[in-house]
């Protein structure tokens, strides 16, 4: 049997800019605003993408005029999270993925560097004590 | 398993940054700024376990298959793992007595301080006879382990509001909690069944702030029940533009446009499945292709028809609400009319046609 035979044809979207809302366009002005603040207070903001009515084309759109930056970070932590600068620095654009790849959440982080890249005191802590084990063990 | 949570997660190979982004997560489907996602973080963190006891009454097990299958372990279900869960007819290994004994010993030992989880609605006919486990009836039971419990936390549409049970004609008499306990904090998380991580998000409040998120006028958490389907969905924008879908494969279909004219609930169900989805994140039912039923809200089962839209001005739910109290307000809208005419083909053993159920 073909796929002929599935009496249901599919249409492709029409050229031109296929399920684009407009709802992409406001928010690279809450992200001038946020940059804004971040440098005159050093106040940390962030947009949470997962719960703006925003379509696969809206992300695209925004994904591509925002571009790419220098900086990647790769986190490994029950699947992989990737916090990528874009070519607006400040502006970091943050997936977490579940195991199975899946997007969990999804963030425009308007920092100097984004929150999750930052040891936290407790770790460094551990960090110092495997430290001192290392140099106790070379004496 | 004693000792903060962030220890018992280390030793399962979790690590801070692990957590921390979770709880972004977290606060992010709770509608918290980000800095409340590393204060919940670090409060969680240090959270001990709390005791929980969990109540099946009148209930399809929907529900603890919805918590207990979300996807393949997650913290969410690590999370799970990590308050003690002492009683719990179908993932406990204990019966019989020794069951009802593990309970009474939680009860007793944790009183004023656990939390109980109901879900399932709750039978008042035939004394509550309609519904019993080890010989008492579950309106008994309830009773007695809401006395100790610092605060409830209703499971589903049934527990919440009674939901299928209570669909009309309700043979049982089944009522919701919040219909028989009234001096104990109650928060509702209706859903048929509820969304996994609402149950977390409640959870991981509770623990990092001891206390029960804020609630809607109906016991909801607002951070997740604070907007509609519609209001978050992601087909929203056409329904702006007045594009609609008109039947289950034409264009609009196709073209992913709004179900709203093919009877989707969205407008009038607050709910999260529009932003936290389901399966994982995979899909939930209006990226599928399927409007809204409504799950969420109270006696969605009676109001007026899967695939009816929704009338304007609308709040059909709210309409079958009342028309199910009154009964007999036939004539007032179409919908009453029909049920009206499909209790008389009962009546007279007329098979009701598809069609009918339709109307």
């Amino acid at each position: 049997m073909t796929l002929d035979a599935i009496p249901i044809h599919v249409v492709n979207t029409p050229p031109g800019e296929p399920g684009l809302t407009g709802n992409a366009r406001p928010l690279l002005r809450e992200l001038l605003e946020a940059a804004g603040r971040l440098l005159e207070t050093g106040e940390t903001s962030a947009i949470d993408l997962s719960a703006l009515p925003l379509t696969p084309a809206d992300l695209d759109w925004l994904r591509e005029k925002l571009g790419a930056g220098e900086i990647s970070v790769t986190l490994q932590a029950i699947g992989e999270s990737t916090l990528n600068e874009t070519a607006c620095p400040g502006v970091w654009w943050v997936t977490h993925h579940n195991e199975q790849g899946a997007v969990t959440s999804q963030f425009l982080e308007v920092a100097f560097v984004p929150e999750l890249v930052k040891a936290d005191p407790h770790d460094v802590e551990s960090g110092c004590e495997y430290l001192e084990l290392l140099i106790s063990d070379l004496s | 398993m004693k000792g903060p949570l962030i220890d018992t997660l280390a030793r399962q190979g979790i690590t801070r940054r692990t957590f921390f982004k979770y709880c972004a997560t977290l606060a992010s489907m709770m509608a918290l700024p980000p800095s409340a996602g590393r204060a919940m973080a670090e409060a969680m963190a240090a959270a001990r376990r709390p005791s929980v006891i969990w109540l099946p009454f009148q209930e399809c097990t929907g529900c603890t298959e919805s918590i207990t299958r979300s996807h393949s372990p997650t913290l969410e279900g690590m999370i799970f793992d990590l308050i003690s869960l002492d009683y719990q007819e179908t993932l406990m290994a204990a019966a019989g007595h020794q069951a009802e004994e593990a309970r009474h010993t939680a009860m007793k030992e944790n009183h004023g301080k656990y939390l109980l989880i109901v879900d399932g609605s709750i039978p008042l006919g035939l004394d509550g006879a309609y519904s019993c486990i080890g010989g008492r009836s579950n309106v008994d039971i309830l009773k007695e382990a809401a006395e100790g419990a610092a605060a409830i936390v209703a499971m589903g549409s049934c527990a919440s509001f009674g939901g299928i049970p209570k669909a009309n004609p309700n043979p049982t008499g089944a009522v919701s909690v919040s219909d028989i306990i009234k001096n104990k904090p109650i928060v509702n998380i209706p859903g048929c069944p509820p969304i996994p991580v609402v149950m977390t998000g409640v959870l991981a409040h509770y623990l990092t702030f001891g206390s029960l998120p804020e609630l809607d006028d109906k016991g909801r958490p607002k951070a997740f029940f604070g907007e509609t389907i519609h209001d978050r969905c992601y087909r929203r924008p056409f329904y702006d533009q007045g594009k609609f879908a008109k039947t289950f494969d034409d264009e609009g279909a196709r073209q992913g446009w709004c179900l709203f004219e093919l009877g989707c609930k969205g407008p009038v169900t607050y709910n999260a499945c529009a932003t936290v989805k389901w399966n994982g994140g995979t899909s939930w039912p209006v990226e599928s292709g399927h409007g809204c039923l409504g799950c969420s809200e109270p006696d969605f089962w009676d109001a007026g028809g899967f695939y009816k839209a929704l009338s304007m001005p609308a709040d059909p739910l709210k309409i079958a609400a009342a028309a199910a109290v009154a009964g007999a307000a036939a004539g007032v809208a179409v919908s009453f009319a029909n049920r009206a005419k499909k209790g008389a083909a009962k009546k007279a053993h007329e098979t009701t046609t598809l069609a009918d159920l339709e109307k």
